[in-house]
This record gives structure tokens, sequence and C-alpha cells, in this order.
């Protein structure tokens, strides 16, 4: 029991990454940036194609690279109505389109990287240190993101966005360019947790859509308003995929993000305020 | 001119129908793709129906003619069922599902209504997978009878079309009527409509009841011609990629879907490698988010629009009955 908490908390700091962009991009943006786990695949592709740290390095900026383009599709269709949901779909035509550059490019192997052949032990858990690495990470990313919207100018211009866009855009804030800075972020978080995902499970040309996925749930699970509730969010979605997988068959185990999603959203916790009398 | 002008769109469908009849069989492996185009039309349509006019961006259209799709299959295979006893089921089954999942989602803004009916879809692919006994489990089921007088695949086709024809035929009626009617204004301002008198919720959840039975029709069609149904077969990309055709087509009108689908999949048989199908919707989905977000017909409509304004005289008086007749957005 005690170990599948432990095991479920450690994989959850991953998730915990992926949910933090989708948490920045609905609150400044108010949209859904699916193309998270297509940049966490292609992170994970470009790096192991080149090998030690620059690897790494590359395939970082290739994940920024590939939100930057979702960032000038975000521009573009700004200026139709109802952009919301047409960033959405194309988000998802770019997620389709990055997946399918890594079919071409590197087949269907998955992408996956060793870096510890020895566990440490752990009062007779046996766990391995790349778990400990990602925990660091992904907690000092939590920390870093939660200071930077709280603490820091940049922050509160993006707290005053998600509020009200055109009150900040009459205050003189670039409201476009601090969306768009949220997109990049998430391109880098999304590439930060794809290489995190390539040292420990290991993950292949299928796994974006899927990891979009985990990512929201966890953002939604806790509410989707603060980096902090990602986090637990992520954890949460961890443990209960680790108990369902050690107490319940395999299908029970695949369905738990998405009945996870399924009811948080059927509960109504993603403005569902917005139909029921205001105009849309 | 009357019934031309309120059947306009079911007319230029027959005319494709049939050109689509007469020339695929010259070909087999045109006539293939041209099933299966006819077949995710269909689906495609459903996704034109949901969200187009709706405004359900629904992404579990694959998944429901997955539920027709082994409806079908097992009642074939395990009971030995005819095709057309089966159909009623596989229509019907899939229209429950989304009638009970639109009755949940109505309420909800749009984006999470999106996710919502993906996370179904997900959800329907898992037991898809793991439920063994039923489904066949990563195997899936195989042998699965053609429907009786159209083994041939020209004749096959054929039927294919026919279904397509009905349900452009139906869709348009739809539109023509006070149903229809409600359901734009409900897509202009739901206040509005609801001040209007119009019950919302069981209006889009009807609607939405329509296009799963619109889509099982097309899974039902899907099983009987491939005779093999496994969990990859109509899945979770299948669809995003009927939502993205309505989308390239232009969800909002009729007759949107099916051209996105002739452009999508007939120009998809050009593509050097299956890989860099991916590459090509989502690239062909993106474009025309930017470049037209009305998909092409919406450009095309655009376009015709701004030729009459520049010779208001010539053809005036004749415009009203043709502009009401296409249910533009």
């Amino acid at each position: 029991m005690f170990e599948y908490v432990f095991r479920g908390l450690l994989s959850g700091t991953v998730y915990a990454l992926l949910a933090l962009p989708m948490t920045l991009l609905f609150t400044t943006a108010a949209t859904v940036d699916f193309a998270i786990g297509a940049y966490a695949l292609l992170a994970a592709a470009v790096a192991t194609a080149i090998a030690g740290p620059l690897g790494i390095a590359a395939g970082l900026l290739s994940a920024v690279l590939a939100s930057g383009v979702m960032a000038i599709l975000f521009v573009l269709l700004k200026r139709t109505k109802g952009e919301g949901i047409r960033v959405a779909l194309a988000s998802f035509g770019l997620s389709l389109a990055i997946s399918s550059i890594v079919l071409i490019v590197w087949g269907t192997k998955p992408f996956a990287r060793q870096t510890f052949t020895t566990m440490l032990e752990f009062g007779g858990l046996r766990v391995n240190p790349q778990w400990l690495i990602n925990l660091a990470i992904a907690g000092a990313l939590v920390g870093l993101t939660w200071l930077v919207i709280h603490r820091t100018q940049l922050g509160r211009m993006m707290r005053a966005a998600a509020v009200n866009a055109p009150g900040a855009e009459l205050a003189a804030i670039p409201v476009i360019g601090v969306q768009c800075a949220t997109l990049l972020a998430g391109g880098l978080l999304g590439g930060m947790a794809g290489l995190l995902l390539m040292h420990t499970s290991g993950l292949d040309f299928t796994a974006s859509l899927g990891l979009t996925f985990i990512g929201f749930a966890a953002a939604i699970i806790f509410g989707i308003q603060s980096p902090l509730r990602c986090l637990a969010g992520g954890l949460a979605i961890g443990v209960i995929e680790a108990l369902a997988a050690g107490y319940t068959t395999g299908m029970v185990t695949s369905m738990v993000p998405s009945l996870f999603m399924l009811i948080v959203l059927l509960s109504g916790q993603l403005g569902a305020s917005r139909y029921s009398g205001d105009r849309p | 001119m009357n019934f031309a002008g309120r059947r306009r769109n079911t007319l230029i469908m027959i005319a494709v129908a049939a050109l689509a009849c007469a020339l695929a069989p010259l070909s087999a492996t045109w006539l293939d793709t041209v099933i299966l185009t006819g077949v995710f039309a269909l689906i495609s349509l459903s996704c034109g129906l949901s969200f187009g006019q709706a405004g359900i961006l629904s992404m579990a259209q694959g998944g429901f003619a997955a539920i027709a799709a082994y409806t079908t299959a097992i009642l074939a295979t395990r009971f030995g069922l005819s095709a057309w006893a089966s159909l009623a089921l596989a229509m019907f089954l899939p229209a429950v599902l989304a009638w009970g999942l639109a009755r949940m989602v109505t309420r909800m803004p749009e984006l999470a209504t999106a996710l919502a009916t993906l996370a179904l879809a997900t959800l329907l692919e898992v037991v898809a997978r793991s439920w063994d006994k039923v489904t066949g489990g990563f195997v899936g089921i195989a042998g699965i009878p053609p429907v009786a007088g159209f083994e041939v695949a020209w004749r096959f086709n054929i039927l294919v079309w026919v279904f397509v024809v009905l349900a452009v035929m139906f869709y348009e009626n739809l539109m023509n009527s006070a149903h229809g009617r409600a359901l734009n204004i409900v897509r202009h301002d739901r206040t509005r409509a609801m001040a209007d008198g119009i019950a919302v919720a069981p209006l889009l959840s009807s609607m939405l009841a329509t296009a799963g039975a619109m889509a099982g029709a097309g899974g039902w069609l899907y099983a009987h011609y491939i005779t093999y149904m496994s969990p990859q077969s109509l899945d979770i990309h299948v669809s995003i990629t009927a939502l993205l055709m309505a989308v390239v087509g232009g969800a909002g009108y009729i007759l949107g879907p099916v051209l996105g689908t002739f452009l999508l999949s007939l120009l998809g048989k050009f593509l050097p490698a299956q890989e860099a199908q991916g590459l090509f919707y989502g690239g062909a989905l993106i474009v025309i988010l930017v470049v037209a977000p009305q998909g092409i017909l919406g450009w095309i409509d655009r376009l015709m629009n701004r030729e009459r304004t520049r010779a208001p005289q010539r053809r005036a008086g004749q415009d009203e009955p043709r502009a009401a007749a296409k249910v533009a957005p």
C-alpha cells in the first residue's frame, strides 16, 4: 500500500509539470493547448537523437520552437470570433502534425534512456535515483512558477490579463504578449516533462495525446486556478493510477485519467456559470 | 423553384453521389477509397451537425461509430442476425449514449464539452480494448458478414452513397424545419433562445443524438465493408479526423463535411507515405483555421457574396430565397 502511494507520488511529479502549462494558459488566455503532450514528445525525440547535455538543450529548444509556432497561430486566430475553441482545434492540428513528424523522422521506436543502473534503498523501497531528480526538478519548477505569478511584475501582468483582458489592455499591459509568453513557457515546461519521462518510463510517438490528457486532468482536479493545485492534482493522479495498477485490472488503470476528467468536468468545475444567465 | 431552392444541398449531393457511383468502379483501388470516403463522410456529417449547428464540439463521433460497428459485429457473428436487423440497434445505441452525454454537457462551456467528449471517447476505447468476452479485446472481431445483396464492392459503394444522400436530405430537412430555426437562434444567442421559449438543453441533446445515430450508420457500414472490427479501427483518431474534415470543408454548411472528406481523403491518397497523414491533416486544419475560419464553403460563400454586392442591380430580387435556403451561420 505504502509502496504504491510512494511510487504514485514520484510519477505524479511529472504529471504536475504537464498540468502547469494548462493552468497557466487557461487562466491567462481561457483556452487549452492540446499540443503540450506533443512538445514533450518532440523534446524527448530530439534529445535521444543528440547525445549528452547538448541533446537536452536541443530537446528543450525544439519544444519551445514548437510552442512558438502555436503562439504565432494564437496571434493569427486571435483576430477571429470565438477564438478559444479555434485555438484548441489548431493546437490539435499542431499536435497531429508534430506526432506525424516524429513518426516520419524517428519511426515507431520508443524514446527512453536509463541514466542510473543502481537503485537507492529507502527502508525497504527500491527507488531509481532518477525519480528523485524528477521530484527535485518538478518541485523547483512549480515553486518557481508560483513565485513568478505571485511575486513578480510579469506575474501581476499575467494575473491582470487573466482577470480582465480589456481592462489590462487599457492599463497598458501587453495582453497578447503575455499570453504568447505563457504559450512559450508551456513549451518549455512540456519539453521538460518529456525529457524527464524519457529518462524514467520512456514514451513513443503515440504518447502525445495521452500526456495532454493526463496534464489536463491533473490541472482541473483541484480547480484550475493555481500552480500549487496543479502539483496536488498531478500527485493525486499519480497516486490513484499507482493504486489502480496495484489493486485492480489494467482496464481500470488506463481509464483513470479520462474518468477523473469526466467526473470533474461533469461536476462543473470549469466555468459552469457561463450559461446560467450571463450573455455569452 | 421552391423545391429546388429548399433542397439545393440534397440535389448537389445526389449529383455527387451519382458521379461517385459511376466513376469509382473503373479502378479497384479508387473504389476502395471512394467507399471509405462515403463512410467517413457520414461520420463527418455527424460532426457538422453537432459542432457546426448545435455548437457541441464532440470528439466522440468515432466512438459512436465504433459502438455501432461493434454492435452489428457482435449481433452478426454471435447471433447470426442479418445486417439490416442490426442496423436499427446500431443507430439506436449511439443515439441513446449521445443523448445522455449531451444532457450532461449542454450546460458546459465549449472547451469543457470538447474535453468531456474526448474523455468519453477514450473511455470507450479502453472498454473496447479490455472487455475481452464481448469485444474480443485487442484481437477484435473478424468475419463480419457483408450486407446481403451488396457483397460486390461496386454495389456496396452505391449503398454507402445512398446512405450519405439520405443523411444529407434528412439534415437539410431538419435545418429547414422549426427545429433547425430554433437551433440557429441557440447558436446565435443562447439566452435569447431561452427567452423565446426554446427548450435549449433538450434541443441540443436531440441534435447530438441524431448526430450519434448518423455516426452509427457510418460505423455500421464500416463494419460490414471491412468485415473486421478492432479497437484500432474506429479509434479516437477517427473522431479527430472526422471533426477536422468537417471544419476544413465548413462545419456550418450542410455539404461542408462532405467536401472536406472528399478533399482530405482523396488528396491523402497522393501522399508519399502513410506516416505523413497526420502532418497533412494537421497542416490542413491549421491553414483552414487561419485562412478561412468558416471552412472552404464559407470562403466560397463569402466570395460569392462579394460578387453579389458588386452587381446588385443585375441580380436583385433573386437572391433572397437562395440566401435563406442555405443555412449559413
